[in-house]
């Protein structure tokens, strides 16, 4: 890479940086003020957690999507719902979902 | 793997015991890291980078999409102003990651640095996992947790750079089941949500639209788009009580 290119990827790291730290460490300061926890606007506390909702729709859509790895997803992400509804935990309900979705597409892979 | 409610404070808090149960509960998230950071390596390196220059690229800017579209747009030989314009527009998202966490974590000097591992993926583990965590875990619980992350992002960029070829024909699903521990993760944290009408209403309208968005090409605006028009669902459709008589 030429100087110029080297410029171009620091400023977008910087810039994104920025992106990341100046909101947080402003709300910090908010929060630290005499106002607390009011000084946090309510449409951000909705915001945050359908960001996250967001994320999911986003990476539902399969790698290669085609009626295999749909259904596969789907399946996939039953058992998922299912284990969390039992353990209400992170880990397994991941784990069995993977697998669960792993076995459909080498199964349908192991079958044609 | 974790409690769902882990409010104790231990008579003996560890910081390294914290940040290693940060790693711990990352481990999902490399489902999604490991097989893009493989392909982001393979596509710099096709497209005239060294392994070291995909690396360094990586590190410093730590964002899946807009790497993707720096990469390819020095390629197709754009000028750098603009690359680094539209860089910066696709993370613009990030904007309000930040504010959400500021009240969950204590004031630290590390900050500046360490926000450089807020990615949307550690952003929705950490917006989950530390209001379940006594207050004096949470500092080392994300510096355990973003760290990981980023390591094994910059590690599977310079596999996918020196290997990409032979590591995606020899194992061809590794690209396509690992990345389902994402959507099966991002599953179990917005579910608890789905216990209140209106939430649900919210989480299922801005599910669907992003999927939407994704499916008509428009992934990079998908999660901020598809959050708006969630957040308006939100604010527009309230239920009423009805108190049923016996």
């Amino acid at each position: 890479m030429n100087s110029a290119l080297w410029i171009a990827v620091f400023a977008s790291a910087f810039g994104t940086l920025l992106i990341r730290v100046v909101p947080f460490l402003w709300m910090q300061r908010r929060l630290n003020s005499a106002a607390g926890l009011n000084a946090m606007p309510q449409w951000l506390t909705v915001l945050g957690p359908l960001m996250i909702a967001a994320v999911l729709g986003v990476s539902i859509v399969p790698v290669n999507p085609h009626a295999v790895s749909w259904v596969a997803t789907f399946l996939g992400l039953c058992v998922t719902l299912a284990v969390w509804w039992r353990l209400r935990s992170l880990g397994w309900p991941v784990a069995a979902g993977v697998l669960t979705f792993g076995t459909v597409q080498v199964g349908v892979l192991l079958g044609s | 793997m974790n409690s769902p409610v882990d409010h104790q404070i231990p008579d003996h808090h560890s910081p390294v015991r914290s940040a290693l149960q940060g790693v711990r509960e990352a481990i999902p998230l490399l489902g999604g890291y490991v097989p893009v950071a493989l392909s982001f390596g393979l596509v710099a390196t096709q497209a005239g980078f060294t392994t070291w220059e995909a690396a360094a690229i990586s590190a410093l800017i730590y964002a899946g999409a807009s790497q993707f579209l720096f990469v390819g747009m020095i390629a197709a030989g754009s000028p750098l102003w603009l690359v680094v314009i539209l860089t910066l527009l696709i993370n613009i998202r990030h904007v309000v990651y930040g504010p959400n966490l500021a009240a969950l974590l204590p004031r630290s000097r590390h900050w500046p640095w360490l926000m450089h591992g807020l990615t949307d993926q550690v952003f929705a583990l950490a917006l989950t996992r530390l209001p379940q965590l006594p207050d004096v875990k949470r500092f080392s619980w994300f510096l355990g947790a973003s760290l990981f992350a980023w390591a094994a992002w910059v590690v599977g960029t310079i596999v996918g750079a020196m290997a990409g070829e032979a590591v995606t024909a020899r194992w061809p699903l590794l690209g396509e089941v690992m990345p389902f521990a994402l959507p099966a993760l991002f599953l179990t944290m917005v579910a608890p949500r789905f216990t209140d009408k209106r939430w649900a209403l919210a989480m299922l309208v801005t599910i669907m639209a992003a999927l939407a968005f994704t499916l008509y090409g428009l992934s990079n605006v998908a999660i901020p788009l598809a959050a708006a028009l969630g957040a308006l669902c939100f604010y527009s459709i309230t239920f009423t009580h009805r108190s049923r008589r016996l």
